[in-house]
C-alpha cells in the first residue's frame, strides 16, 4: 500500500518540483495551496487505517498561506491525529521552530531545502509514526554504542559506561525520539521537570558530560547533535 | 529709540544739537541723581553719593558763611567767584532745574545781601548790573555742562553694562544645553534689568501652533490669559504694551523672541511697572535680550534640520552601497545557476551523465551559496536596526563549535576541517543561533580562500577573561592595509580594485561585515591576525560571564569527569 502525503504549499512551482519528486519516490501525493483546499481534502479522503485513522500518513506544510498560516491547520490535526508533520518554511525564527516543535509539529526544513534531506526528514518521521503504534522502542545502536532503555545499560565498545540517573534520563528522552529534534523546553520538561523549562545552562552542563562520556571528541560531535537555539538530537539508530 | 548717535559727531547740525540738548535736559531732569537706575543696581560702587540735597545745602552754606563772614574783608569781585564756585559745586548733586531755580535764587540773594546798596534789589553801578547777569549766566552754563557730562555717563555706564548683561546672556544661553535652562537665563536677565520676573513661551519651531503642547515650554507658570497674549504676540512677531506704541494701555509688556526672517520662537511677558517702560534704552534692552534667545532658538532648529537631512542622505548612500555591494554579490552565482540550467535544458542530451551530475551538483552548490547571502544581508539589516534584540541565553562554547563543524561538513564534505576545544570552557552568553551563523561565515571564508589539502581550523580557548573562537587558514593572508576594511561591507569595490592580494579580490562581501556585527552585539570584538606561518585568524573574543549554578541534584555530578 502507497504511502499518501498531503503537500500543503502555495508557490505553484515549488509545489510541482515536490510532487514530482514524491512521485518518483512512490508516494502518493495530494497537493492544497490553501488552509481551506487542505481542510477540504482531509474531509474528503477519510480515514485510513494505515494511518491511525488519519486520512494521509505525513504531512508537508508551508506557513504562510493565502488564507491563514499553517499554525492553525497544525493545531486542528494535532487535536485528532499523530500523523506525522513536516513543517517547511522561509521563516527562519529560532523561536518560531521552536513554538512548532512544542505545539506538535515532528520536524521543520527552512527553505530552501535539498530533497534528499527532505526524502530523509520524511523517513524519520514515518518511522516514528510505526513506533508510535508498535511496543515503544528499547533498544539503540550506533557505531559501539549499545542502548538498552529497558535496563539502563549502556555499552561503550563492550565496555559499560557509568551514567548518573539524570544523564540516563536525558539520554534516554533523546533515544525516544532518535533522529528528531526534542527542543531544549521539552528535554527540560521530561528530564528535570516543568519549572526547570528556563533553566538551559542545566541541559548544557549535562550535555557537555554525555558527551565527555559517549563521544570521542565532545568538541566534534558525532551522536548527540546540537541545532542551536531550538534543541538536541540523537542520530538515528542503526540497530 | 536707540542709543543716541555721538553727540559730539553730529554738533554741525544746529537743530538736531537743540533737539539733543532738549534729551540731555529731559534726561538729566528726569533721572538726574534721585533714582538710580535698575540696571545700574548691579553695580554699587557706581551708585551716586547718598544724600544730595544734604551735600549741596552744605556747600551752599559755607559759601554763604565765606560770603557773609568776610562780607568786609573781600571785594564783589572774590564775593562773585565764590558764588560761581558753590553753584557749581552744588550742582554735581542737584538735578538740572533744582540746580538752575537755587542759582537764580542765590543771585538774587546776593543782589540783596552783597551788591550795594544792600538789603535792596536796586544795583547802584551799572557794571554791577552786568556783573550779575554774568554769574547768573556762568552759573548757568557752569551747571548745565555738568549735568550733561552726568547724563552721559550714565549712559556711558548703562551701555556698558547692558553690553555686559547681553554677553552674560549670550554665555549663560551657550553653556545650558536645554531650552529650559535657557529660559532661565533669559528669565534671569529680565528680571536684572526690569525688576520683575517674566514669564515665558518658548518654541521649538516659529511654525508651531498653540495647540502642540509638546514642541513648546513655558516658564514663570503664566495664565491662560497670558498664553493667549503670548501666542498673538507671536503670531504678529511684535512689542505690545506700555512704552512700545502698540496698545499701551495693557497692564503689561509682551515682547517677542524674534528669530531672523521675521518669525518669532516665543515670547515674553512683562508686569512692567509704567515708570521703568519710559526709560530709554530699558526697552530696547529687554527685545535684545529677548532677541539673542529668539536667535539661539532659531539657529538650533536650522541645526537640527541640517542635521536632518544630512542623517537622511547619510542613511541613503548607505543603503545605496549595501544595494550595490549585494546586487554584486548575488550577481555571481546566479550567473552559475543560470549557465548550468540552461546547459542542461538546451544540450541535456549531449552531455554525459557525468557532465550533467556536475552541472546539477553546481546548481545546487550555488544556490547554498545564494541561500547563505541572503541569510547574511537579512541579519545585517537586523542587526542595523535601532533596538535590536538578541534571544540571549547560556551555551557551551564546544557545543556551538561542533554545530558549526558539522553543518559545514555538510555542504562542503571533501574539505578537511579540524575543531578543538580547550576542555573546562565556561558557559557563555550568547544568541545560539546569530554565533552559529557567525562561525559557520567565517568557515566558509576561511575555506574560500585557502586550497582543498590544507586544514581549516575552529578553537574555542580560554584567554584571559575572555573566550576566544579562532577560525584559522593557511591561505594566502589578508595585506596589512585591509586587514580592518575587510569587515566593512561598502569597502568591496576599492578593496576589488586597488589590491593585489587574489584572496581579498574575491571579496567577503557581506559576509564579514555580518560576523563583525554579530560580535560586537554580543558586545565583544572580531579580530584578525595574520599567522605566523602564513594564512589569517579570525578570532572572535567573548567576555566571559558568571555562569548561573547548578543545583547538585545528581550526587555524582561532580564526579562525572572521574
Amino acid at each position: 500500500m502507497t504511502l499518501r502525503v498531503l503537500l500543503v504549499e502555495d508557490d505553484r512551482e515549488l509545489c510541482r518540483t515536490l510532487k514530482d519528486a514524491m512521485t518518483a519516490e512512490g508516494y502518493e501525493m495530494f497537493t492544497a495551496a490553501s488552509l481551506s483546499e487542505s481542510f477540504a481534502l482531509l474531509t474528503g479522503l477519510g480515514s485510513r487505517p494505515t494511518s491511525g485513522g488519519a486520512p494521509v500518513d505525513l504531512v508537508l506544510l508551508d506557513l504562510g498561506l493565502p488564507d491563514g498560516d499553517g499554525e492553525q491547520l497544525l493545531a486542528a490535526l494535532r487535536q485528532k491525529h499523530t500523523v506525522p508533520l513536516i513543517v517547511i518554511s522561509a521563516r527562519e525564527s529560532d523561536g518560531q521552530k521552536v513554538r512548532l516543535l512544542d505545539a506538535g509539529a515532528d520536524d521543520y526544513l527552512v527553505k530552501p531545502f535539498s530533497i534528499r534531506e527532505l526524502l530523509a526528514r520524511m523517513r524519520v518521521g514515518l518511522r516514528h509514526r510505526g513506533t508510535s503504534v508498535a511496543p515503544a522502542v528499547t533498544r539503540y545502536a550506533v557505531g559501539e554504542l549499545a542502548i538498552d532503555l529497558g535496563t539502563r545499560d549502556v555499552m561503550l565498545a563492550g565496555k559499560p559506561v557509568h551514567l548518573t540517573p539524570t544523564e540516563f534520563n536525558l539520554l534516554a528522552r533523546l533515544v525516544r525520539s532518535a533522529g528528531q529534534v526534542v527542543t531544549h523546553r521539552q528535554l527540560l520538561m521530561d528530564v528535570w521537570g516543568a519549572e526547570f523549562t528556563e533553566h538551559t545552562h542545566y541541559l548544557r552542563l549535562y550535555m557537555a558530560q554525555l558527551r565527555g562520556k559517549l563521544e570521542e571528541n565532545p568538541a566534534d560531535p558525532q551522536l548527540l547533535m546540537n541545532e542551536p537555539g531550538v534543541g538536541y538530537r540523537i542520530v538515528e539508530s542503526q540497530g | 529709540m536707540t542709543w543716541l548717535p555721538g553727540i559730539d559727531a553730529s554738533a554741525d547740525f544746529w537743530p538736531a544739537r537743540l533737539r539733543q540738548a532738549w534729551l540731555v535736559v529731559r534726561e538729566a531732569s528726569m533721572s538726574g541723581t534721585v533714582a538710580p537706575m535698575r540696571d545700574d543696581a548691579a553695580h554699587p560702587s557706581r551708585r551716586p553719593a547718598r544724600w544730595p540735597w544734604a551735600w549741596a545745602c552744605a556747600v551752599w552754606a559755607v559759601a554763604w558763611l565765606l560770603m557773609l563772614g568776610l562780607d568786609r574783608h573781600i571785594g564783589l569781585a572774590q564775593a562773585a567767584v565764590t558764588l560761581v564756585l558753590a553753584s557749581a559745586l552744588a550742582a554735581i548733586w542737584l538735578p538740572l532745574v533744582a540746580s538752575l531755580a537755587t542759582t537764580t535764587l542765590a543771585v538774587f540773594a546776593f543782589d540783596w545781601f552783597v551788591v550795594p546798596p544792600r538789603h535792596s534789589f536796586s544795583v547802584e553801578l551799572s557794571e554791577d548790573v552786568l556783573l550779575l547777569a554774568e554769574i547768573l549766566l556762568l552759573s548757568w552754563v557752569v551747571t548745565a555742562l555738568l549735568a550733561r557730562g552726568r547724563v552721559l555717563a550714565t549712559r556711558a555706564r548703562r551701555s556698558a553694562s547692558h553690553a555686559d548683561q547681553m554677553r552674560r546672556l549670550g554665555d549663560a544661553l551657550r553653556e545650558a544645553e536645554d531650552p529650559l535652562r535657557r529660559g532661565q537665563a533669559l528669565c534671569q536677565a529680565l528680571d536684572d534689568l526690569l525688576g520683575e520676573a517674566p514669564r515665558l513661551l518658548l518654541l521649538r519651531d516659529a511654525t508651531t501652533l498653540p495647540a502642540d503642547d509638546r514642541a513648546s515650554t513655558t516658564l514663570g507658570a503664566p495664565s491662560a490669559d497670558d498664553l493667549v497674549g503670548m501666542w498673538h504676540c507671536v503670531r504678529l512677531c511684535q512689542q505690545f504694551g506700555p512704552g512700545t506704541g502698540h496698545e499701551p494701555e495693557l497692564p503689561a509688556l509682551y515682547l517677542p523672541l524674534r528669530g531672523t526672517e521675521g518669525a518669532a520662537y516665543g515670547a515674553a511677558m512683562i508686569a512692567a511697572n509704567p515708570r521703568d517702560m519710559t526709560t530709554p534704552d530699558v526697552l530696547v534692552q529687554a527685545q535684545a535680550l529677548c532677541d539673542q534667545m529668539g536667535q539661539l532658538l532659531h539657529r538650533a532648529r536650522t541645526q537640527r534640520q541640517a542635521e536632518s537631512a544630512h542623517a537622511h542622505a547619510q542613511g541613503q548612500t548607505v543603503r545605496n552601497a549595501l544595494l550595490a555591494a549585494i546586487s554584486h554579490d548575488y550577481r555571481t552565482p546566479l550567473a552559475a545557476i543560470m549557465g548550468a540550467a540552461s546547459s542542461l535544458r538546451d544540450q541535456g542530451d549531449k552531455l554525459t551523465s557525468g557532465q550533467r551530475e556536475r552541472l546539477a551538483g553546481s546548481i545546487v552548490a550555488e544556490t547554498r551559496q545564494l541561500s547563505r547571502l541572503t541569510d547574511n544581508t537579512l541579519q545585517l539589516v537586523r542587526l542595523d536596526a535601532p533596538g535590536v534584540k538578541l534571544h540571549l541565553d547560556w551555551e557551551s562554547p564546544d557545543e556551538l563549535a561542533g554545530a558549526a563543524i558539522d553543518r559545514a561538513r555538510k555542504h562542503d564534505p571533501d574539505r578537511r576541517i579540524k575543531v578543538w576545544a580547550e576542555p573546562g570552557l565556561p558557559l557563555v552568553r550568547c544568541d545560539a543561533v546569530l554565533f552559529s551563523q557567525m562561525l559557520e561565515n567565517l568557515i566558509d571564508n576561511a575555506l574560500k580562500y585557502s586550497d582543498s589539502p590544507a586544514p581549516v581550523e575552529l578553537s574555542v580557548r580560554r584567554h584571559g577573561e575572555h573566550v576566544v573562537f579562532a577560525v584559522r587558514d593557511s591561505g594566502p593572508g589578508v595585506e596589512p592595509a585591509w586587514r580592518e576594511k575587510i569587515f566593512e561591507v561598502f569597502q568591496r569595490g576599492d578593496w576589488r580594485s586597488g589590491s593585489s592580494n587574489s584572496a581579498a579580490q574575491r571579496g567577503a562581501g557581506v559576509g564579514l561585515a555580518v560576523c563583525r556585527a554579530i560580535a560586537l552585539a554580543h558586545g565583544g570584538d572580531l579580530k584578525l591576525r595574520p599567522r605566523s606561518h602564513g594564512g589569517s585568524s579570525f578570532e572572535c573574543w567573548l567576555r566571559e560571564e558568571e555562569a548561573p549554578r547548578v543545583d547538585a541534584r545528581d550526587s555524582t555530578l561532580d564526579g562525572a569527569s572521574s
